[in-house]
């Protein structure tokens, strides 16, 4: 026993294998996925970005009901409403969220009456500044500008199973 | 002009030759400090790549193609980052010590040979003087963790310290088996005795050359010598200096920017030194495994960086598969297993010779 | 007394108990929409439903139903009634279903949503789903006026608000128009509403209907912290609750305080938040080359405290109309500490001495005794706009009892009819010879009231002597021969919320002290070299002369004008102070908000200018200033109680001889929506100012 043990530690014998056993993960394919040219699916369900919708004539489609900020736990949003200078409508004055204390859990598009605020299907809103993630209303509405089509056919998607 | 000629003597370690010679003499310093510069930047990526490929990834690939540019792109970074001197350091030492241990990896190579007498100083004392300076190199560990004055990497340079102190013995043991068998302590002649006498000539095919190595007579030399470069260059398994579970990042946790590219350069060069040496010690050098074309026809130059590059892989493959090693354990090997085995095999080696009459000339007993 | 059994448990009720007290007496709860205990009885929502034995086999409209009218059994075993049987569950939801049907699903854009009935109700008593699938109807959102924000799609038609309107508020201008699908809740040509406690028909409609224009989308109930306090708007001191959020007031609203104001608020009480945040001085100033200029507490503290040192005691201060007591406490401490005794709260040439009891100066009968009056004599006050709280009551007793009320005075809709009696003394001399027909009812009377107005003890120009012969005929009338013993009819109305904790606390001339206008004259002459003004915005700032004034308060007024030194103090909302309406009756408000930018709370500026002038007021904190407080004036510590007065006292001054002629009594409140700094400030209180402004031109 003690002398099998001598000789295979005199012959490296775990390293040789464990060598062995590694050569044959070197050459193994990579299950990597080649991030910034190739990205992996996104479920329709996925919680990204948010983003602030409008209906197709243009309006916001936010009524400033302030459910989103009363149920998110991490009290990331923050509201203020009044009515409109034109036309007396409930609309928001501010809505910001703080993307740094979100955290994504989407309360705020389940708790949305009129599918405003959504969380898109984007993860790639890395800033340089803090400053930045503090999300204004006119970033997101802008955000749902850019994603609409993306989020609407996420929303149709998911629609049979709410 | 006598004066001069005396100084650069002097200095340089090397009887002034004339102008031109002189002149020559620093392209060819150039010459290597590029070559040895871009071939780390390469190694670098290929440490990164290796360790990847092992864990099923795909390792840096963006930078150029298959990611080749990428120790560039860093070299970029670091250089354009802020270096930050933290306000209770020793700023003189603080930034002596990487140029340190940069500068003393890079003086090591002064004696490689490269190629049958392509080494920058051809003395006959060349192992004596890489001793010396790999010995040196844990002076630029201990001074940064010392002026860092930080507690992680003093503990940090406390523990380099100590392990490359270990190492160092077995090092030097295994080395004078070598010293044993060729009777010289230059390095080409190391090589060269490599070449004409061994297993292959005394089994009578002495063109299957690399069979001639030292690698198979003194196998467990090898194996020793293996383990403790590995040791003496902070490279995992051993790299309890830099154990970033229990002292961040050790020595260098302080380190940013340029200084801290310049002690992962130096750390780098120093492992390709170790390597270098693997290859002559053990390897043959730049000779040619099988003494026939068309593997002669390839310089020995190449031969010498293939040689090299195939210890590195070795090196980089230690890293990925073991597990980095308790302190009290590294030191038990190196104590008390290494120092042993290697004092016996030098005495064995010593009476082999003496007994049969092997070794180079007659060997040096 | 009847028994019933409510869901099996028997209870002991009085007969005229309806089937939903009755209920509420056992414990049970019934859901409701139209039925309201202040309001007359509607059952029109029939969401009150129960099931009862003993009379129609079918569900019953608990609201309406009398105890009374069901029978009981065979055996003379007691009626009874369920709350809790499928029958029951099963129509309400059938009428919450029916009320839904028209209802629009706009919850989220609804003010009301988050403290709505028919949110909560539909929650617990309703289902799920609705079976009405062809088109809501529509109805037109009407105008009635800036205070008042209608949408009446959300409309349930219980008309809570047309009962309000017309009972308590007395003005007969909301109803229900049309029937069935098209019934519509209107003022009738889009009128304004010209009550001044028109608000609470906001808290009444259980629904989103109406909602309060200010405040319109401003912020959703949960965010609002919930503020008891008490309001300063006139001397009735109505409970109400502050809703902030953050440093924000965002609404008033009502509390039930039974003794006071039931649970309405006027108008002024209720929307005066936004003058809460204009105007406000946050800064001190100093003015410098005639101009006011910003500067730091330490520059504006030691500029008052050098001319006060160089003045001696030749330094006056007048309280305004929202002052609390512990701040004319400080200031009176620090003017004593200084030798001066000029203190006053009072308007000019007030008939009220410093020397009277305290029964000549309050609200004796209590209001909510008003209700116990048999008679009611109103001298030179119009309470609708100086007290629309006891106004109310006044209405209240009215509607119940139809007592007489005699008025003398200034000829105004007070909701209520009344016997216009005359304009002046002449007619308050004859009124209390029992000449006439009203005299001879008061005469009579065992429980009369006799409210005196404050425009009928101060006259700014016909001196003090006037008001103290008001004062001394009405306690005569008050104490008459018929009168019931234990009754003490006086009832002098203030119309500011410090003037009876400030006469309590004698913030009025003393040690050789005068009153306030005869400070603003001796000013004028260069006889008084600084001139405090806590928050008395409501005098004639040119008349000051070269005094010195320092003006503390909370809004760029008037006083603040005229000011050498500003120094910006808190609102009621931001300060915890005792004030004492006009019942006499001691009570706190609570702070909801900080005060904004630099202002401080305004005892702490006297204590600090006490320090900046050496001579320190002996307390650190709002509690020793407050013992000290009510070691001197134990009646204050008694928070909501009423220290009364004495009926005998006032037998004492009816005797005082009566040297007046004549002179005519008017209002002391020109403009109900701008009596005061804060309402100034409002812009909501301007535009209804303009609006009634507006009415009364359209009206002559
Ligand atoms: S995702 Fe969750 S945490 Fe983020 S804003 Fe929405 S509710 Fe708040
Ligand atoms: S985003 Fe949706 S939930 Fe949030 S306030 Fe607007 S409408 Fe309401
Ligand atoms: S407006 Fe409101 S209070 Fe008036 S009837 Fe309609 S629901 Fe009732
Ligand atoms: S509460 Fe009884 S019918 Fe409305």
């Amino acid at each position: 026993m003690r002398a099998a043990q001598v000789v295979n530690t005199l012959l490296l014998k775990e390293f040789v294998s464990a060598f062995f056993l590694a050569m044959r993960y070197f050459f193994a394919p990579k299950p990597t996925i080649n991030y910034p040219f190739e990205k992996g699916p996104v479920s329709p369900r996925f919680r990204g970005e948010h983003a602030l919708r409008r209906y197709p004539n243009g309006e916001e489609r936010c009524i400033a009901c302030k459910l989103c900020e009363a149920i998110c736990p991490a009290q990331a949003i923050t509201i203020e409403a009044g009515p409109r200078q034109n036309d007396g409508t409930r609309r928001t004055v501010r809505y910001d969220i703080d993307m740094v204390k979100c955290i994504y859990c989407g309360f705020c598009q389940e708790a949305c009456p009129v599918d405003a605020i959504v969380e898109g299907p984007n993860f790639e809103f890395a800033t340089e500044t803090r400053e930045e993630l503090y999300f204004s209303k006119e970033k997101l509405l802008a955000n749902g500008d850019r994603w609409e089509r993306e989020i609407a056919s996420n929303l149709a998607a998911d629609a049979p199973y709410r | 002009m006598d004066f001069v000629t005396t100084a650069l003597d002097y200095l340089l370690g090397i009887p002034f030759l004339g102008w031109g010679v002189q002149i020559g003499f620093i392209y060819k310093a150039l010459a290597l400090l590029v070559a040895l510069l871009v071939f780390t930047a390469f190694i670098l990526l290929a440490d990164r790549k290796i360790w990847a490929a092992v864990q099923m990834r795909r390792g840096p690939n963006v930078v150029g193609p298959f990611g080749l540019l990428q120790s560039f792109a860093d070299l970029l970074k670091f250089v354009f980052k802020e270096p930050i001197i933290p306000a209770g350091a020793d700023k003189a030492l603080f930034l002596l010590a990487p140029l340190l241990t940069a500068t003393l990896a890079l003086a090591g190579w002064a004696v490689v040979p490269v190629d049958n007498g392509w080494a920058m100083a051809n003395i006959n004392i060349g192992i004596l003087y890489l001793l010396g300076i790999s010995s040196l190199g844990v002076y630029g560990v201990i001074i940064g963790g010392w002026a860092s004055n930080s507690k992680y990497p003093f503990f940090g340079s406390l523990r380099a310290a100590a392990q490359m102190v270990s190492y160092e013995v077995s090092i030097g043991l295994v080395i004078i088996t070598v010293l044993l068998c060729v009777g010289s302590l230059n390095l080409n002649d190391i090589v060269v005795a490599q070449k004409e006498m061994g297993l292959a000539h005394m089994l009578g095919v002495p063109w299957l050359s690399f069979l001639n190595w030292f690698w198979i007579p003194l196998f467990p030399m090898f194996v020793i010598f293996y383990i403790s470069a590995l040791a003496e260059t902070n490279r995992p398994p051993f790299d309890l200096a830099e154990g970033e579970s229990e002292l961040v990042a050790g020595f260098m946790t302080e380190y940013s920017a340029s200084p801290y590219m310049l002690f992962m350069l130096g750390e780098y060069i120093s492992i390709l030194l170790m390597c270098a040496m693997t290859t002559v010690l053990f390897m043959g050098g730049w000779a040619a495994p099988i003494d026939l074309p068309p593997f002669t026809w390839i310089p020995g130059v190449i031969w010498f960086f293939i040689k090299l590059s195939l210890v590195f892989f070795m090196f980089a493959m230690a890293k990925s598969i073991v597990p980095r090693y308790r302190y009290d354990q590294l030191m038990r090997i190196g104590w008390k297993l290494f120092l042993p085995l290697s004092l016996v095999m030098v005495v064995i080696v010593a009476f082999v010779l003496k007994l049969t009459g092997w070794g180079w000339h007659g060997g040096i007993v | 007394m009847a028994s019933i059994k409510v869901d099996g448990t028997l209870v002991e009720v009085p007969d005229y108990y309806t089937l939903m007290q009755a209920a509420e007496a056992a414990g049970a709860e019934i859901p409701r929409f139209c039925y309201h205990d202040r309001l007359s009885v509607a059952g029109n929502c029939r969401m009150c439903l129960v099931e009862v034995k003993g009379g129609p086999p079918k569900p019953q409209a608990s609201c309406a139903m009398a105890v009374k009218d069901l029978r009981p059994g065979p055996n003379g075993e007691p009626p009874e009634m369920f709350t809790n049987t499928p029958m029951v569950k099963k129509a309400r939801e059938g009428v919450m279903e029916f009320l839904l049907v028209n209802h629009p699903l706009d919850c989220p854009i609804c003010d009301q949503g988050g403290e709505c009935d028919l949110q909560d109700q539909a929650m617990a008593y309703g289902v799920d789903k609705s079976r009405f699938h062809e088109n809501k109807r529509a109805v037109e959102d009407k105008y009635i006026g800036p205070l008042v924000k209608t949408s009446m799609n959300r409309c349930i038609h219980c008309t809570r608000c047309v009962r309000f309107t017309t009972e308590v508020a007395g003005i007969a201008e909301m109803g229900l128009l049309g029937r069935g699908e098209d019934a519509e809740i209107t003022t009738y040509l889009e009128k304004a509403l010209s009550s001044e406690l028109q608000g609470n028909v906001i808290d009444l409609c259980p629904v989103g209907a109406l909602t309060s224009k200010p405040y319109a989308f401003n912020a959703r109930p949960w965010e609002l912290n919930k503020t008891e306090s008490i309001d300063v708007m006139d001397a009735v001191g109505s409970a109400i609750r502050v809703d902030s959020r953050g440093r924000e007031v965002m609404r008033i609203m009502p509390r039930v305080n039974e003794a006071i104001n039931e649970e309405w608020i006027s108008d002024k009480t209720r929307f005066i938040w936004d003058g809460l945040k204009n105007q406000r001085l946050d800064r001190p100033y100093v003015r410098k080359n005639g101009k006011l200029q910003a500067t730091t507490w330490e520059e504006a503290l030691s500029a008052v405290a050098a001319r006060i040192k160089k003045a001696g005691n030749k330094v006056g201060a007048i309280a305004g109309d929202l002052a609390a007591v512990e701040e004319m406490y400080a200031l009176k401490g620090l003017l004593a500490s200084i030798g001066s005794g000029m203190t006053d709260v009072r308007p000019a040439m007030s008939g009220i001495d410093p020397s009277m009891p305290r029964s000549a100066y309050i609200f004796n009968p209590t209001i909510a005794g008003i209700e116990e009056a048999d008679a009611v004599l109103i001298i030179g006050a119009n309470p609708r706009k100086e007290a629309s709280l006891i106004n109310a009551r006044i209405r209240k007793t009215w509607r119940a009892k139809n007592i007489p009320v005699g008025v003398i005075g200034e000829r105004a809709d007070l909701t209520y009819t009344y016997d216009y009696l005359g304009e002046g003394f002449e007619t308050l001399v004859d009124v209390a010879a029992g000449k006439g027909s009203f005299g001879k009812i008061l005469a009579k009377a065992q429980r009369p009231i006799i409210i005196v107005g404050e425009a009928a003890v101060s006259h700014a120009n016909l001196g003090k002597q006037v008001g103290r012969d008001v004062i001394a005929i009405a306690s005569k009338l008050a104490t008459g021969a018929n009168v019931a013993e234990g009754w003490n009819g006086f009832a002098l109305l203030h119309n500011a919320a410090s003037r009876v904790g400030g006469i309590d606390i004698g913030f009025v001339p003393h040690d050789g002290g005068v009153c306030s206008a005869d400070q603003i004259a001796l000013a004028g002459k260069g006889e008084l070299d600084v001139l405090f003004l806590l928050g008395a915005d409501e005098y004639d700032m040119s008349a000051m002369g070269k005094a010195f004034v320092v003006y503390v308060g909370s809004h760029g007024d008037q006083g603040a004008h005229r000011a050498d030194v500003i120094l910006p103090a808190a609102t009621y909302t931001e300060k915890s102070g005792t004030y004492v309406n006009t019942e006499g009756r001691v009570q706190q408000t609570a702070r909801a908000v900080f005060p904004p930018g630099d202002a401080k709370e305004d005892w702490a500026i006297f204590r600090a200018l006490s320090g900046a002038i050496g001579k320190p007021l002996p307390y650190n904190s709002l509690a020793q200033l407050r013992s000290a407080l009510y070691a001197e004036f134990p009646h204050l510590a008694n928070v909501d109680e009423i220290a009364p007065g004495k009926v005998a006292d006032l037998g004492k001054l009816a005797k005082a001889a009566i040297k007046t002629k004549s002179a005519p009594f008017g209002s002391a409140v020109a403009d109900f929506y701008l009596s005061n700094p804060i309402a100034r400030a409002s812009a909501v209180m301007g535009e209804c100012a303009a609006l009634a402004a507006g009415l009364r031109q359209a009206a002559e």
